[in-house]
């Protein structure tokens, strides 16, 4: 009967990981909590919820943000720049377009479908480009592999693509009759800042691409408050606020703590 | 279930869970994203591997074919002809590299297929450039060696002329693919500057060309004219090809020439005048040139050109014992094209050739298996000045034949024979099968002496269990009999078989009173008693 209810228990305990692990995960595209391909899971940051007082020693890496910085935290970017602070903004959609208006910057991401006949992928959209700037960034780097990157204008272009790239306006995967070769931009930088139209290289499956540049990287904190990084999984974000509020983490603690503390103190009295 | 059994299934169940979760904790599918590409990206490791397309060889080798136009005509110039031929074998090589380049990474459909076509035109036109300006050359030499004789004098100053147009011609198309071509090199940033000097060159060897033609024509000044009118011309146009010889009789016979070949004779009015017609047939797409002859009087050479025509071709097909295919072929102003070669693609392989007649008209039949076939009519134009057309594709489902009654008729005589054959060899042993177990009647019943039985201090169903072996064994059944065989073999004992059966598998007990009965019954009390 010992055994039996033991193994149950270990039966009951494995389901809980698993249903533990389910719950806790997610498939959401660039975010921190998904292990899976498209995630970001993988990549060493910190995640910074606040951008008063950054760290200047830092790089904040702001990942394919989908919402607005109010003036203050424009402010607060402008001073972390001011302070020696390098800003990475990887962003292939366009919505960064408007924070670097309002950080007075000239670069801007201009959304596409870039191809190109330079590489050695199937897929069109993942092509080599190379590297035409110096940064610390791309120190030691040659060649470089991006997934679908967009177009980066203004700035000193640190990417650029071989002159075999196209916009494949028709995604049909080859040049068309209206669609010229020509030589694109993927990342560029003003100061420091830097403008990388490929927020992919950060997602799990991108790594082993180019492991150079993420080790160039560091130290690096992501900017969790306007990026897709996080979820919308309410178990996950559940948890993150336990976690990150005190009061909460004592309670549940307390929550765990009792039961045992009356079951004790019945067997003392008994 | 005892301890140790469920023991067990539980030590499985775990185990098993264990496997389960172990097999999914290095790709847990259950919190992974099952597609392996969006639209901000795709998985490196699921997306198969290219090598070998050498991308990076392309605009290197564009560069290549620009600069080798420069050394070609630059040493066609010179008069180098045997530095030309390297230059235009290395040329045609690297032209070849380039095409299979552009067919690997299908790149035809852009700027780079353009100058693919391009650089096929300029390759053509420069082995044509070196080619002609060798034969050029050759004439220069026979022109002397035949001097004297004016027959031999006029053909080498026709062909010398005929060179001439070919190699304007040639230039003129070579020059006009100087702003596409050099606005995409422009745009791959490749050094046009050898391609330019090749368009000068060109002109150069042109030029040349035409003042040593212009030394040399002799029959600038004959008396007998030539013109053509028009001077252009399609399919089946009638070009009118007319003179007049002065110091000529009337009735002097005139012969007209095109590209060498007679194509009519006339001759001269009391004007002094002399025409013929000429209708454009099989006379290739291009430039055409005409002389006459008046005896040895050679008029000057004239030029004609004629433009390439578009043509349509039906298809109607009709299915009896053999396919009949049927279609007219017409240029696009709808005069029929006639005596012109018309492929039958049967199946999209197969080719069956046929002819058009006066009308444009042509008809064929092909003989076909039965089934669905596909057939298309084809015109390849080759020796017209006409463009290639298809028909449109026309299915035909050709029946068969109706099936021979043979086969069935052997089918069913086969397995009437069979049938009858089988009947035959079983019949025989069917006959035992009569004798099969005999029913025991009452009469045979009485001869055999009661049975003795003791069922008292039994259970119910033992004690009826003794009873139906005690009537068994008094009827003489075998002990393998059931209740059931046992009512078949013994009807008149049909209700102590039943009522048995009922107890033995129904689970039923019987009373003390059908205990009774049943014990008269295998004893034989009750035919005794009757």
């Amino acid at each position: 009967m010992q055994r039996e209810f033991w193994a149950v228990v270990l039966l009951l305990l494995l389901a809980a990981g698993a249903a533990y692990a389910h719950t806790t995960t997610t498939t959401e595209e660039f975010s921190r909590y998904n292990v899976g391909w498209n995630g970001t899971s993988g990549l060493a940051a910190g995640e910074v919820h606040d951008l008063r007082g950054l760290d200047p020693g830092t790089t904040l890496l702001i990942l394919a943000p989908n919402r607005p910085f109010t003036a203050e935290e424009v402010g607060n970017l402008r001073t972390f720049l001011d302070d020696g602070g390098q800003i990475l903004i990887a962003d292939e959609e366009g919505n960064a377009n408007r924070l670097l208006a309002d950080l007075g910057s000239t670069m801007r991401v201009r959304p596409g479908n870039l191809a190109s006949l330079d590489r050695d992928h199937a897929d069109p959209g993942l092509f080599t480009v190379r590297v035409v700037g110096n940064d610390t960034l791309f120190a030691g780097v040659e060649t470089f592999r991006v997934n679908r990157p967009a177009t980066v204008t203004g700035g000193d272009p640190l990417l650029e693509t071989s002159i075999l790239t196209w916009d494949d306006g028709d995604g049909d995967g080859r040049p068309g009759s209206t669609e010229a070769f020509g030589t694109a931009v993927v990342c560029a930088k003003e100061g420091n800042l830097t403008v990388l139209g490929d927020p992919s290289l950060f997602i799990n499956a991108m790594f082993a691409e180019n492991p150079e540049f993420i080790n160039n990287l560091q130290p690096v904190q992501i900017d969790a408050a306007h990026s897709r990084t996080g979820t919308v999984n309410p178990t996950i974000n559940t948890l993150a606020w336990v976690r990150e509020t005190p009061v909460a983490t004592a309670a549940l603690a307390a929550l765990a703590i009792l039961p045992v503390a009356y079951v004790f103190g019945r067997k003392r009295d008994a | 279930m005892n301890a140790r059994a469920s023991h067990t299934i539980l030590a499985a169940a775990v185990i098993t869970a264990l496997l389960l979760l172990a097999g999914e904790a290095t790709a847990p599918l259950l919190y992974t994203a099952a597609n392996t590409s969006t639209a901000a990206h795709a998985d490196p490791a699921t997306v198969p591997k290219e090598s070998g397309k050498d991308a990076d060889v392309l605009i290197p080798l564009m560069d290549d074919l620009l600069s080798e136009t420069g050394t070609l005509t630059l040493n066609i110039k010179l008069k180098d002809y045997e530095s030309a031929e390297r230059d235009l074998a290395r040329y045609a090589e690297l032209s070849a590299q380039f095409d299979e380049l552009v067919v690997t990474l299908d790149v035809s459909g852009n700027d780079i297929g353009e100058f693919q076509q391009n650089n096929q035109e300029n390759l053509a036109s420069l082995a044509a450039l070196l080619n002609n300006t060798r034969r050029f050359e050759d004439l220069q030499r026979i022109e002397i060696e035949v001097q004297g004789d004016e027959g031999q004098g006029m053909a080498v100053v026709y062909e010398g002329e005929a060179l001439r147009q070919k190699m304007q011609e040639g230039f003129a198309a070579y020059a006009e693919r100087e702003a596409t071509v050099t606005g995409i090199a422009g745009h791959y940033d490749l050094n046009a500057t050898p391609y330019r000097e090749s368009i000068t060159n060109f002109a150069e060897i042109v030029n040349a060309t035409e003042d040593q033609q212009e030394e040399v024509g002799g029959s600038a000044n004959s008396p007998l004219e030539i013109a053509v009118i028009p001077d252009k011309g399609r399919y089946g146009d009638i070009l009118s090809i007319a003179g007049a010889y002065t110091g000529g009789t009337a009735g002097t016979p005139i012969k007209v020439y095109v590209d060498s070949q007679i194509a009519g004779n006339a001759s001269l009015d009391a004007s002094g005048n002399y025409a013929c017609s000429y209708q454009v047939n099989r006379t290739p797409t291009g430039l055409h040139l005409a002389y006459a002859t008046a005896g040895t009087v050679y008029s000057t050479v004239t030029a004609f050109e004629v433009f390439p025509g578009e043509t349509a071709i039906t298809l109607a097909v009709e299915s009896r014992t053999a396919v009949t295919c049927t279609g007219n072929l017409t240029t696009a102003e709808g005069r029929p094209v006639t005596g012109a070669p018309v492929l039958l693609r049967v199946d999209g392989t197969e080719l069956v050739s046929t002819e058009t007649d006066q009308n444009g008209t042509y008809t064929e039949e092909i003989a076909l298996p039965a089934g669905e076939h596909t057939v298309r009519a084809e015109f390849d134009a080759v020796g017209y000045p006409l463009n290639a057309s298809e028909s449109l594709t026309e299915t035909v489902i050709v029946q068969n034949e109706g099936l021979s009654p043979l086969p069935f008729i052997a089918a069913i005589a086969a397995a009437l024979g069979s049938g009858w054959y089988l009947r035959r060899r079983h019949r025989p042993a069917e006959e035992p099968a009569a004798e099969l177990p005999k029913t025991v009647s009452v009469e045979e019943e009485s001869v055999a002496a009661p049975p003795q039985v003791e069922i008292a201090g039994l259970p119910p169903r033992e004690a009826a269990t003794v009873l139906f072996r005690t009537l068994r064994a008094r009827l003489g059944l075998p002990d393998t009999k059931t209740p059931w065989d046992c009512v078949r073999l013994a009807p008149a004992h049909t209700g102590f078989f039943k009522r048995y059966e009922q107890i033995r598998y129904a689970g039923e007990t019987p009373s003390e009173e059908e205990l009774r009965a049943m014990e008269e019954e295998a004893v034989g009390g009750d035919q005794r008693a009757a």
